[in-house]
C-alpha cells in the first residue's frame, strides 16, 4: 500500500507534464465546462424575468451564485474516464499497463488531478467575468465549510463510479451507447442542468438517492448554506455509501474484466 | 544444466472470428445471420527454453508467434494446455512475475509520446519501485549500451524510428527483467540500426544471463542472435532446434560458386546455373551430389577459384513450410 | 453536379462500411433518442416553472430543438467524419491519394465519409419540426416554409464554410484536429434562441461560430418571427463565406502540394 503511494508522486509529476503538453486541447475542453453552466444561468435568469422575476425562490442573482458554484466544483469533481477508456483497449495501451506492475487506475487518478490544476487557470478568470457580467448573490452560508469538506469525498465517489461504468468497455465496444444513457442521468440529478428543487416531482428523490448530487450539488448547497442540518449528515454519510459502492464495484469487476480480456486479447 | 526458464506444454489458444462476403447484398444478409470461423492460432505447442538462452521463433505472418509471445508474457490466457515462466503461470500475472519479465513490440510504445524520454523512465522506476541508486545505475549502464545519452531529454515524437525503438528497449529493460520476450523488434528500422540493436540483445544477454524469445522476419536478426530457433506455421510447432541444424536437414540444395579462368564458359550440365558474376558462376545442385559435381568441375574445367555454400536460410524455412504442408 | 453522383459513392461505401456492424443502427438510434430526450427534457424542466422563454413559448423552443437535431445531423452525416478524415490524411501524408483523383479535391475532401447512420439524427429534427409546426398550427404559410428552407441552407452553408476553413488550417499546423471541438463545445449554445443570450455572447454565436444562423434563424424563420434584414444577413453571408473559403483552400492547397514536392 505504501508502496503504491510512494509511486503517486511521480506519476503526478508525469501526468502534470503531459497535461501542459496538451494545454491547448485543455483550453478546448474548458471552453465547453465553462460555457454551459453560463448558459444555463442565462436561461433560468430569462425564465426567471419571464415568470415575474424569480422561479423556486432564486432570481437571476441566485442563479448566478449557484452556477458559479456548479462551474467550479465540477471542475474540481468530474471525471471522463468513460470516454477514454474503450480506446486505452482499442489501441493496446491497456496491454502495456497490463504488462506493469501496478493498477491502471492509479495513473488515472494522476492524470485527473493534473488537469484539473493545470486548468484552474481557466477558471479563475471565467469566474472573474462572471461575477462582473451576472451580479451574484452569495449569502453568508454556516455550512461553508463543510463544503470543502464534501469535495474529495464527493470526487471518489464520482471517479470511482465513472470507472466502474467504463469497465463496460471489456465486453462491448457500444460503449457510447451506455455513456449516453449514464450522462443523461448524471446531469439531470447531479444538479448541472438545473438546481435540485426546480425539478419536477419524481426527479428529485431520485436525484438524492443517486450519487450524483453528492458530487456536485450537495457541495454547492452547502456553499450556499440551502441545507438543514440533518440534510447535511444524510449527506455526507450517502458520500461515504457510494465511495463504498464503487470501490466494490471495481475491486469485483476488474478481475472479471481481466478474465475476459485476456481470453479476447485487443 | 541450467533450469528452465520457460515451459510451455501442449499450449493452444482458438478465437471465434466473424466472416463475410464483399458486396451490398452480403453485408444485408450478415444483418441477419451471422457466420463465424474458428481460428487455431496455436496449436498444441511445446518447447522448453533454458535460462540465459536466446531462442529464435520464426514463422510467416499469423503462424502464431504473436500469440504464443502474449500468452507467455500473461496478457493472454490459454485455450488449453500449460505454460510457466521462471515458475510462474503468466496468465495470472503475480505482481512478482510482471517485475521479472518485459515485453517489447516492435513499432509499438509504452514510451510517452509528447514529453521527454526521461520521464517515461522515471514512470517505470515509480511503477517498477526502483531504489534511486539501481535506476541510475542501470540507466547508466542502459544509455551508455544503447547511445541514447542526447536522446532522453527530447520529447518522444522528435525521434526517428531507430532512436525510439533504442529507448523503448531502456524504458523496457529499466527494471533488469530475467525474461525478454522481443516481438520483431526491429521492424521497419534501416539496416545500420538493426545490426545496432542485434549487438545491444547479444551483449544484453551475455551481460546478465537474460532469457531472451524473439520473433523476427528477418533472418539476419535471427542468425546473429539464436542459435536455436523454433520454427510456427499455421499454429504448430514445426522444428526445435539448432539453426544449423535447420539449414543441414531442410535445405536440400548446395550452392557452388566458381571462378573460371575462361570467360563464357556453360555450366548447365553441372546443375542449376542460378547466378552469374562476370567469371564468377553461382550454381545450385542436390545436396547429395555435392562430392560428385565438385571433382567434375575441379578436373574437367580450369579453376580459379571454387566454394561450397549453404543456401540462404530462407530456403531451409521455406521447405520446411513446404513439408509441414504435404 | 460532380459532388451530388461522388456524394451518392461515398454514400453507398458508408453503407457497406455500416452494415458490417449490425448493432450501430441500434446503436445509433438509441444514443439520438436519449440526446433528443435530454434536450427536450431540459426544455420540459425549464417551462415547468415558467410559461414563456423571453419572447419564445415551448412550441417555438421545440421548433428550435428540431432544427438544433437536423443540422447537427447533417453535420455529423457526412461534413464531421469528412473533416477528420481529410484531417489526418494531411498527418499522415495519405493525402496524395485524393490529389492524384480526376476530381475537385475539396469536394472530394468534403463528402468522403458518410456516416449513415447519423441520418437518425436528422430524422429526429424533422420529427420534432413535425411535431412542432402541427402544435404552432396556424402561423405557418409558404412565406413562412420557404424563408425556412432558405435560411436552413444559407446556415448549412455558413458551417460548412466555417468547417472548411478551420480544416484547412490543418496544411499550416499539422497537430489542429481539436480546433473542430471548438465548433462542438460553442455549439450546445445553439439548443436555445440566440437572443435571450447577453450580448458579448450572441456576437460570439453570430460572429465567431456562427450558430445563431444555423439554428436560430431557421427557427426564427417557421415560428414566423424572422426579419427581412436577418434574411438577407443569413443568404448574403453564407455566399461571401463560401466565397472566401474556396479561396482559403486552394491558396492552402497551392502551399501544401508546392511544399511536399
Amino acid at each position: 500500500m505504501t508502496a503504491i503511494l510512494a509511486a503517486y508522486p511521480t506519476l503526478f509529476r508525469i501526468a502534470l507534464a503531459t497535461m501542459i503538453q496538451y494545454r491547448v486541447s485543455g483550453l478546448i475542453w474548458m471552453i465547453g465546462s465553462v460555457l454551459e453552466p453560463v448558459i444555463f444561468l442565462v436561461v433560468w435568469s430569462v425564465a426567471a424575468r419571464s415568470a415575474g422575476g424569480s422561479v423556486g425562490g432564486m432570481d437571476p442573482h441566485d442563479f448566478a451564485a449557484y452556477y458559479m458554484l456548479v462551474l467550479v466544483v465540477n471542475h474540481l469533481t468530474f471525471s471522463w474516464i468513460t470516454e477514454i477508456f474503450q480506446y486505452r483497449i482499442q489501441y493496446g495501451m491497456l496491454s502495456f499497463q497490463l504488462l506493469r506492475p501496478l493498477h491502471p487506475i492509479h495513473q488515472d487518478v494522476a492524470d485527473n488531478v493534473a488537469y484539473k490544476l493545470v486548468n484552474l487557470i481557466v477558471i479563475a478568470p471565467a469566474l472573474a467575468v462572471c461575477w462582473f457580467l451576472f451580479e451574484p448573490r452569495f449569502p453568508v452560508a454556516w455550512s461553508l465549510p463543510y463544503a470543502v469538506l464534501a469535495l474529495p469525498m464527493g470526487f471518489a465517489a464520482r471517479f470511482l463510479l465513472d470507472w466502474s461504468v467504463a469497465l463496460v468497455a471489456f465486453w462491448t465496444t457500444r460503449v457510447m451507447a451506455v455513456n449516453r444513457i449514464y450522462y443523461a442521468i448524471l446531469w439531470f440529478t447531479s444538479g448541472r442542468m438545473a438546481p435540485i428543487a426546480l425539478l419536477p416531482g419524481v426527479l428529485r428523490p431520485l436525484a438524492h438517492a443517486l450519487p450524483f448530487y453528492y458530487a456536485l450539488a450537495f457541495p454547492v448547497e452547502l456553499a450556499l448554506g440551502r441545507l438543514t442540518p440533518a440534510e447535511v449528515w444524510r449527506g455526507f454519510a450517502m458520500q461515504v455509501l457510494w465511495v463504498g459502492v464503487g470501490a466494490l464495484i471495481i475491486t469485483t469487476v476488474w478481475r472479471a474484466a481481466l478474465r475476459r480480456f485476456t481470453a479476447v486479447g485487443t | 544444466m541450467s533450469e528452465a526458464a520457460i515451459v510451455v506444454a501442449r499450449l493452444s489458444k482458438t478465437y471465434v472470428v466473424p466472416v463475410r462476403g464483399g458486396g451490398l447484398a452480403a453485408a444485408l444478409k450478415s444483418l441477419v445471420r451471422r457466420k463465424t470461423r474458428t481460428v487455431e492460432a496455436v496449436r498444441e505447442v511445446d518447447f522448453t527454453v533454458a535460462a540465459g538462452e536466446v531462442v529464435g521463433f520464426l514463422g510467416p505472418n499469423g503462424a502464431g508467434k504473436t500469440t504464443t509471445l502474449k500468452m507467455l508474457s500473461g496478457l493472454l490466457y490459454p485455450t488449453s494446455g500449460e505454460a510457466r515462466v521462471l515458475g510462474y503461470t503468466p496468465h495470472r500475472r503475480d505482481k512478482a512475475y510482471l517485475r521479472q519479465m518485459t515485453l517489447v513490440m516492435g513499432q509499438r510504445n509504452q514510451l510517452i509520446w509528447d514529453i521527454p524520454v526521461m520521464d517515461s523512465l522515471e514512470r517505470n522506476r515509480a511503477i517498477y519501485r526502483m531504489p534511486r541508486e539501481t535506476f541510475q545505475r542501470t540507466l547508466a549502464e542502459l544509455r551508455e549500451l544503447l547511445d541514447i545519452g542526447e536522446l532522453l531529454d527530447k520529447p518522444v515524437r522528435n525521434l526517428s524510428l531507430g532512436e525510439r525503438m533504442k529507448c523503448e528497449l531502456a524504458v523496457a529493460l529499466l527494471h533488469r527483467p530475467r525474461v525478454l520476450f522481443l516481438d520483431e523488434p526491429t521492424i521497419g528500422l534501416d539496416v545500420t540500426m538493426q545490426r545496432r540493436i542485434r549487438t545491444f540483445i547479444a551483449e544484453y544477454n551475455r551481460r546478465t544471463g537474460a532469457t531472451v524469445l524473439l520473433t523476427s522476419h528477418y533472418m539476419a536478426d535471427v542468425e546473429a542472435l539464436c542459435r536455436r530457433v523454433i520454427v510456427i506455421h499455421h499454429g504448430r510447432l514445426l522444428f526445435d532446434g539448432e539453426l544449423t541444424e535447420l539449414v543441414k536437414r531442410f535445405s536440400p540444395h548446395k550452392l557452388i560458386a566458381v571462378e573460371l579462368a575462361q570467360d563464357g564458359v556453360d555450366l548447365a550440365r553441372y546443375g542449376d546455373v542460378i547466378a552469374t558474376d562476370g567469371g564468377r558462376i553461382t550454381l545450385r545442385i542436390p545436396k547429395a551430389d555435392t562430392a560428385r559435381v565438385t571433382s567434375r568441375i575441379l578436373s574437367e574445367l580450369a579453376v580459379i577459384d571454387l566454394t561450397v555454400e549453404d543456401p540462404p536460410i530462407e530456403e531451409a524455412i521455406a521447405q520446411v513450410f513446404e513439408q509441414a504442408a504435404t | 453536379m460532380a459532388w451530388l453522383r461522388l456524394f451518392a459513392v461515398f454514400t453507398r461505401i458508408g453503407a457497406l462500411n455500416e452494415l458490417a456492424y449490425r448493432v450501430n443502427f441500434a446503436v445509433q438510434a438509441l444514443e439520438s433518442v436519449v440526446a433528443a430526450s435530454t434536450v427536450l427534457g431540459a426544455v420540459a424542466v425549464v417551462f415547468s416553472q415558467t410559461d414563456r422563454l423571453g419572447d419564445w413559448q415551448v412550441w417555438e423552443l421545440v421548433a428550435l430543438i428540431g432544427v438544433y437535431f437536423l443540422v447537427l445531423g447533417m453535420i455529423n452525416l457526412v461534413l464531421a467524419p469528412s473533416m477528420a478524415k481529410f484531417m489526418e490524411d494531411v498527418q499522415q501524408g495519405t493525402l496524395d491519394f485524393t490529389l492524384t483523383k480526376p476530381e475537385d479535391a475539396q469536394v472530394l475532401v468534403s463528402v468522403s465519409q458518410v456516416q449513415v447512420w447519423k441520418v437518425i439524427d436528422i430524422l429526429v429534427g424533422v420529427g420534432l419540426l413535425a411535431v412542432a409546426i402541427h402544435r404552432l398550427g396556424d402561423t405557418l404559410g409558404v412565406l413562412e416554409a420557404s424563408a425556412f428552407v432558405v435560411t436552413l441552407l444559407a446556415g448549412a452553408a455558413i458551417v460548412y464554410s466555417l468547417w472548411i476553413m478551420l480544416a484547412t488550417l490543418t496544411f499550416w499546423f499539422i497537430r489542429i484536429e481539436n480546433i473542430l471541438m471548438v465548433f462542438w463545445n460553442v455549439y450546445i449554445a445553439g439548443r436555445w434562441p440566440v437572443t435571450i443570450y447577453p450580448g458579448w455572447l450572441r456576437l460570439l454565436l453570430t460572429v465567431v461560430v456562427p450558430i445563431a444562423f444555423a439554428v436560430t434563424v431557421p427557427a426564427e424563420a417557421i415560428s414566423g418571427r424572422l426579419s427581412a434584414l436577418t434574411l438577407l444577413s443569413s443568404v448574403g453571408l453564407a455566399v461571401v463565406m463560401l466565397i472566401v473559403s474556396r479561396w482559403f483552400w486552394r491558396f492552402g492547397l497551392k502551399r501544401y502540394s508546392g511544399a511536399s514536392a
